[in-house]
């Protein structure tokens, strides 16, 4: 069985970091931020966060924020919760959220709850289960969950029919599962339900897919094994083989992971290949929380410490 | 600078465009033979022989790969600075106004909106997801209040989604245009037919697409039950020619739930059909079954004489849905792939039928099923899923 290329992925993510130039990057530059979401909890999964210049990184993070608290992907685009909660992600990653006007970012988040407790993007008010549980993420990692409505951001999720045995999208299924988790609010899920449901995303090379009949992606590794995680069902699938299949992702020439075997790769299946190996406790990797989606250890730093 | 002009020039010469694609630079000699060949008179103004980066005709517009980089690259910038100087000239207008509480638009600040406008649909067609340049359509459109201007939107994320099939920022656009339309026009029905019907068209060329099926889900909510009715009698046919698409399954049961919602006194009956051997199709039958048994079980009100009736219904539904089961229990040869997955479908099909019914009739279920086999046809068929007949308590 092949094995992780550590050096080779550690060396593609710096190289993305720094080309600028081309049509890819100008065309993915608004959502700069995700990447460095992705790009270094992937470092740091693999042991290389202090590859990277911290102070750059955070002046750049600062640059992003807006007038209303919240951030944006990149310098001169509008804000918005997804970039929000990445820009916070990071700052804990390098254990600097005391640079941040906590307040600040609350407020933009408490403003965008809606009367029926679910969570709009931005001002233009699109919803959508992703950003209940990117609020409930980003307020969790500051401490001040309680600043929303949490019962009806709660009950709105529950709505939603996402859990009902999988009428929904795997990416759905896991921000309504991490954010009933993060509220303590799992005993809602009919868990062997769910995990069934789950558990039939695996196909017979290993990997995972996302809805029946689809093809597996390594993106779903993430989305359904932390999911089943946390429901506490991942003994329902065969881990070995899904480590067999994120690592045939792997350009063991180039560094990067793709979404399946052969295919180009990319920094955003990089980060989820690492994170599920992590989850499937491959060796030589951090461990890292499934809800939260951060390394343990900054988890714990964020809850037990000060 | 001079492409984007010409970009430009040729979007605001031909708003008809429906369609956009990138060409490489190799086929521009190509077409170029084909259009001299075809057409007699070269008086065609849209049309320019020499040009191998921009092509335009019918309607068409194809855009040379080699320049993609620096045109994108261009707009991009223009549409910053458009932005820039569009925000501080909206923030002085609104100050100087202040105290008579409205904005009166000067001419300068008009022409910077129209700049905003063209750089932002040059670059949105380059570059479609980029938020930033949506927001600022939506800010401008939102200022005027005009309907032309709202079914503008939706043709620009129409054309971006002709090639774009699966873009988040042009669907939720387009669902912010129909949330600013609700309740001011009156055509909103025929404009939530429209939209579809765009669906539909797109879901043709791209399969399984969720984005595209999500929006329409997301329109139910703004159709009447007479619309939904017949939205479920047209899907029906679709999902017929399209039995792997789940999508179309998961649409059928958003009308089927907003349907049911829209209940006016009669029961809605549900058509359990034949299906063929898809998963797409056992996958669905879950949900058509959930919908019976809670059917059943919210029609009955304690009385015995009630349940017997209701018991007596469940009963022949499951002799009905084993029957199903009888041709995977004489399958020897698992090597043809269809039998196999038949047998894999219908047996996980019946593990959660079990899961789903109501306790007590749970151990009658367990004794038909002992006899048609189910055990040895999961073991045979997934045996990786064996563990599940253990959570079941079988």
């Amino acid at each position: 069985m092949a094995e992780l290329a550590v050096d080779k992925h550690v060396k593609y993510i710096l190289a993305v970091e720094k080309n600028k130039d081309s049509f890819e990057s100008v065309v993915m530059d608004h959502l700069r931020m995700n990447g460095a979401y992705w790009g270094l909890t992937a470092l740091d999964l693999l042991g290389k966060l202090d590859s990277v210049n911290v102070d750059e990184v955070i002046s750049w993070i600062l640059k992003c924020q807006h007038e209303s608290g919240g951030f944006s992907g990149n310098i001169g685009h509008d804000p918005h919760i997804l970039y929000t909660l990445s820009a916070v992600q990071v700052l804990a990653l390098f254990n600097k959220l005391d640079v941040l006007d906590i307040d600040k970012v609350a407020t933009y988040i408490t403003g965008l709850q809606n009367e029926d407790g679910s969570f709009s993007g931005d001002m233009w008010g699109e919803v959508d289960t992703r950003f209940s549980y990117i609020a409930i993420c980003c307020l969790s990692i500051l401490c001040c969950l309680g600043k929303i409505n949490v019962e009806k951001a709660v009950s709105y999720i529950l709505s939603c029919k996402n859990l009902d045995g999988g009428f929904g999208c795997t990416p759905g299924v896991f921000c309504c599962v991490g954010a009933l988790a993060l509220t303590g609010s799992l005993h809602y899920v009919d868990k062997d339900l769910l995990g069934w449901w789950l558990c039939e995303r695996q196909v017979k090379s290993g990997g995972l897919n996302g809805r029946p009949e689809k093809l597996p992606d390594v993106c779903y590794s993430w989305w359904v094994l932390s999911s089943l995680i946390m429901i506490d069902r991942v003994h329902w699938i065969d881990k070995e083989k899904l480590v067999k299949f994120i690592l045939d992702c792997q350009d063991v020439e180039n560094g990067g992971i793709s979404d399946r075997p052969d295919d180009a790769v990319d920094v955003y299946h990089t980060y989820f290949g690492v994170a599920g190996l992590s989850l499937l406790n491959y060796p030589g990797l951090k461990a890292i929380d499934p809800a939260y989606a951060l390394p343990v250890d900054v988890v714990n730093r964020i809850f037990f410490s000060g | 600078m001079d492409l984007l002009n010409q970009l430009e020039t040729i979007l605001e010469s031909d708003p008809l465009i429906d369609e956009v694609g990138l060409i490489h630079p190799s086929q521009f000699i190509t077409l170029s033979k084909e259009c001299s060949e075809s057409s007699n008179s070269s008086a065609d103004g849209a049309f320019r022989p020499a040009n191998t980066k921009f092509w335009n005709r019918d309607h068409k517009l194809g855009i040379s790969t080699e320049i993609l980089l620096p045109v994108c690259k261009a707009a991009k910038s223009a549409f910053m600075d458009a932005m820039e100087q569009y925000k501080t000239h909206s923030d002085l207008s609104v100050n100087k106004h202040e105290d008579k509480n409205m904005v009166y638009p000067s001419s300068s600040c008009q022409s910077f909106e129209s700049e905003v406008m063209k750089h932002s649909r040059a670059l949105l067609l380059l570059s479609c997801d980029l938020g930033t340049a949506w927001n600022a359509r939506k800010l401008v459109v939102s200022k005027k209040q005009q309907l032309p201007m709202f079914t503008d939107e939706l043709h620009l994320s129409a054309l971006v989604l002709s090639y774009s099939h699966k873009s988040e920022q042009a669907w939720s656009h387009r669902r912010w245009v129909i949330k600013m339309i609700a309740g001011k026009y009156s055509n909103l029905q025929q404009i939530i037919a429209k939209e579809s019907e765009l669906v539909e068209k797109i879901a043709e060329r791209s399969k399984m697409n969720y984005r595209a099926w999500n929006h329409r889900c997301w329109l139910v909510s703004y159709m009447t039950r007479e619309q939904m009715l017949y939205e479920l009698k047209k899907s029906r046919d679709w999902a017929g020619l399209h039995v792997a698409d789940n999508s179309c399954f998961h649409y059928r049961r958003r009308l089927m739930l907003g349907i049911s919602e829209n209940k006016q006194g009669d029961d809605p009956s549900y058509d359990v059909e034949n299906y063929q051997v898809v998963k797409a199709l056992w996958l669905h039958r879950r949900f058509l079954s959930l919908c019976l048994i809670r059917h059943w079980m919210t029609t009955t009100d304690g009385i015995s004489c009630h349940s017997t009736s209701m018991a007596n219904e469940i009963n022949i539904f499951l002799d009905k849905e084993l029957c199903l089961l009888d041709p995977c229990s004489t399958i020897q040869d698992m090597e043809f792939e269809d039998f196999e997955a038949q047998a894999i479908y219908s047996t996980m099909y019946f593990l959660w039928l079990i899961k789903q019914i109501p306790e007590f009739r749970k151990i009658e279920l367990q004794e038909k099923l002992k006899a048609g086999n189910l055990k040895n046809i999961l073991h045979k068929t997934c045996p990786e899923r064996s563990f599940l007949w253990d959570v079941l308590e079988l």
